[in-house]
């Protein structure tokens, strides 16, 4: 490998070697802060949403108690007003309502295996997930398939007529 | 800066300019064509090209870089078109995508291009990574121009699972909530990437801003520089000739290769042009977060994956979603020192031939899985098991 000296390029030494070797570590270091400089704030921009706190979860009524024959399991579909990156956004949510005499459970209808929404069954008493087959009991514990473990429940309870639901995170 | 003097040790070898040319025609009072020629020196470029050998065998199985080159080049210059209509907002993004579909001046057909040009793409580079692993063209000195293929690759998938939510149709929705769920599966920091893949908990106004970004400027910008980069090495180190050598002297690409090279293309981008005309591209109902008998189905080159899902048994879906996925992608990138032997000739190679037919295999078999399993689009699956009747009315049909 035939490099240019030095002195063949730029005449005689027109930097000591200690010079150089110092100016060079300090571009290395201008560059590094440059470069943090950037990626830092953009980083902490784009990972926002990790610090975001969550909205407390409130109580919501979703329909009337009369609508809710015991052992009955009933799909509701409600709104509520969050926050959607940049928008509010009315953000629609599905429960399934299981009444158990004075009892009322909800059952979130997102599969625990990977997210897919689970669809109830009536004349099977089982709810069933299209994407990878698995198979919940009208109570949400898994009877088949691959979820891990049973449907999330949020709150719900009997107040004044209604069905509230308090979503659970 | 110089460069030279920080990397002493460069092994760029510099040929000796061609300065008898350059004197001649400075001396001739040059006209514009030379002008141009001396100060750009495109035409010498384009001649190098132009001569690059060609060993004697190299064929057909060559052409199939060119063709995902050109499709690529495709595919930005409909996805920038698109851009000019389309609108990622929650609010406004299937209403674009509709609009470009139903009214703008040849909308449909622009859309057909890039997105039957990305299945397009898919298969094209799949089969440029079988001829190269099955002639070994990887092993020594190409391992580079592999590895960076490699994650070009990677960023074709990235293309595809960003790209697939846009039109913020039910598929596209439930097919990010299912797969970005997937992260949430790896271990111990799945959850927050999650959250930063979404730019929140839901897939929501964020998720669409945050794909949108990644795949009109991120990956693009990896893709431009990444491409540069394989093709610079391409002519750096010289196309690999056949596994055992042919008789004969190399030819230059041009003619005969780049003849081979634009039939193929031909044949390419008729087919997505075919297609983008025969069956113009479809767009389901609005996503609806709220509905229940959709069943999420991934685009078709993710089905693999998304079959591989349903056979893991439960508690093992960590196997199927981060580390055979995993496993695969690392082999895919260190395969040049997997396979350390002298020689290119399959049968002398006969470990990694045989890894590799199980993984396509693999592949092979859960993609075909997936594809048959699919319903006919338009087909409300289980539509006789109707569920409990939905106390409120039914938001689907907007």
């Amino acid at each position: 490998m035939s490099e240019p000296t030095q002195s063949t390029k730029f005449g005689e030494e027109p930097e000591s070697p200690q010079r150089r070797k110092v100016l060079g570590w300090l571009v290395g270091v201008i560059n590094l802060l440059v470069v943090g400089a950037v990626i830092g704030p953009v980083l902490g921009f784009m990972g926002g949403p990790l610090a975001r706190r969550r909205e407390s979860p409130q109580w919501i009524p979703v329909m009337d108690e009369s609508d809710l024959p015991d052992g009955s399991v009933r799909e509701v579909k409600y709104a509520v007003r969050v926050q959607d990156g940049y928008r509010i956004a009315n953000h629609e949510y599905v429960v399934y309502l299981k009444r158990n005499g004075s009892e009322v459970i909800a059952l979130d209808p997102t599969c625990t295996h990977l997210g897919c929404r689970v669809k109830y069954q009536e004349e099977k008493s089982r709810f069933f997930c299209p994407c990878h087959g698995g198979v919940f009991d009208a109570e949400g514990k898994v009877v088949s398939g691959p979820p891990p473990r049973a449907l999330d429940r949020h709150s719900a309870k009997f107040e004044g007529g209604k069905v509230w639901v308090k979503r659970e995170a | 800066m110089e460069q030279k003097d920080l990397t002493p040790e460069s092994p760029v070898v510099r040929e000796p300019e061609p300065v008898t040319e350059e004197e001649r025609l400075r001396r001739a009072r040059p006209g514009l064509k030379d002008w141009l020629e001396l100060r750009l020196g495109w035409w010498g470029f384009v001649r190098k090209n132009l001569d690059e050998p060609m060993p004697p065998g190299v064929g057909w199985w060559q052409t199939l870089g060119n063709l995902v080159l050109t499709l690529l080049v495709f595919q930005f210059v409909t996805g920038i078109a698109l851009a000019m209509y389309y609108s990622p907002s929650p609010d406004t993004a299937y209403q674009s995508v509709k609009h470009i579909t139903e009214n703008v001046t040849l909308g449909s057909f622009v859309r057909g291009l890039h997105s039957y040009g990305s299945s397009a793409i898919m298969i094209a580079i799949v089969l440029h990574i079988l001829r190269t692993f099955f002639w070994g063209s990887y092993k020594r000195p190409r391992e580079l121009t592999w590895v960076v293929g490699s994650v070009i690759f990677m960023i074709m998938l990235g293309f595809s699972f960003t790209g697939y939510l846009l039109p913020w149709d039910q598929k596209a929705y439930w097919a990010t909530v299912v797969g970005t769920r997937i992260i949430a599966t790896v271990p111990l920091v799945g959850e927050s990437l999650l959250v930063l893949v979404r730019g929140g908990e839901e897939v929501g106004a964020l998720t669409l801003t945050r794909f949108y970004a990644i795949h009109i400027m991120l990956l693009p910008a990896g893709l431009i520089a990444l491409t540069g980069l394989h093709l610079y090495l391409v002519r750096r180190h010289h196309i690999a000739g056949p596994v055992t050598p042919v008789k004969g002297r190399p030819r230059p690409f041009y003619p005969s290769q780049l003849f081979k090279d634009a039939v193929v293309v031909l044949v390419g981008v008729g087919a997505v042009v075919f297609l983008a005309i025969a069956m113009p591209p479809g767009l389901e109902g609005v996503a609806d977060p709220t509905g229940t008998d959709f069943a999420p189905r991934p685009e078709w080159y993710f089905l693999g994956l998304y079959e591989l899902l349903k056979i893991m048994p439960p508690g093992y879906e960590v196997l199927a979603t981060f580390v055979i996925p995993g496993i695969i992608s690392v082999g895919m990138l260190i395969l040049p020192w997997l396979d350390r032997s002298r020689s290119r000739h399959p049968g002398k190679r006969q470990l990694i031939i045989d890894l590799a037919m199980a993984v396509i295999l693999l592949i092979g078999l859960c993609t075909l899985k997936g594809i048959l399993e699919t319903p006919p689009p338009h087909t409300p699956s289980e539509a006789s098991h109707s569920a409990a009747a939905p106390e409120t009315a039914t938001m689907a049909e907007r």
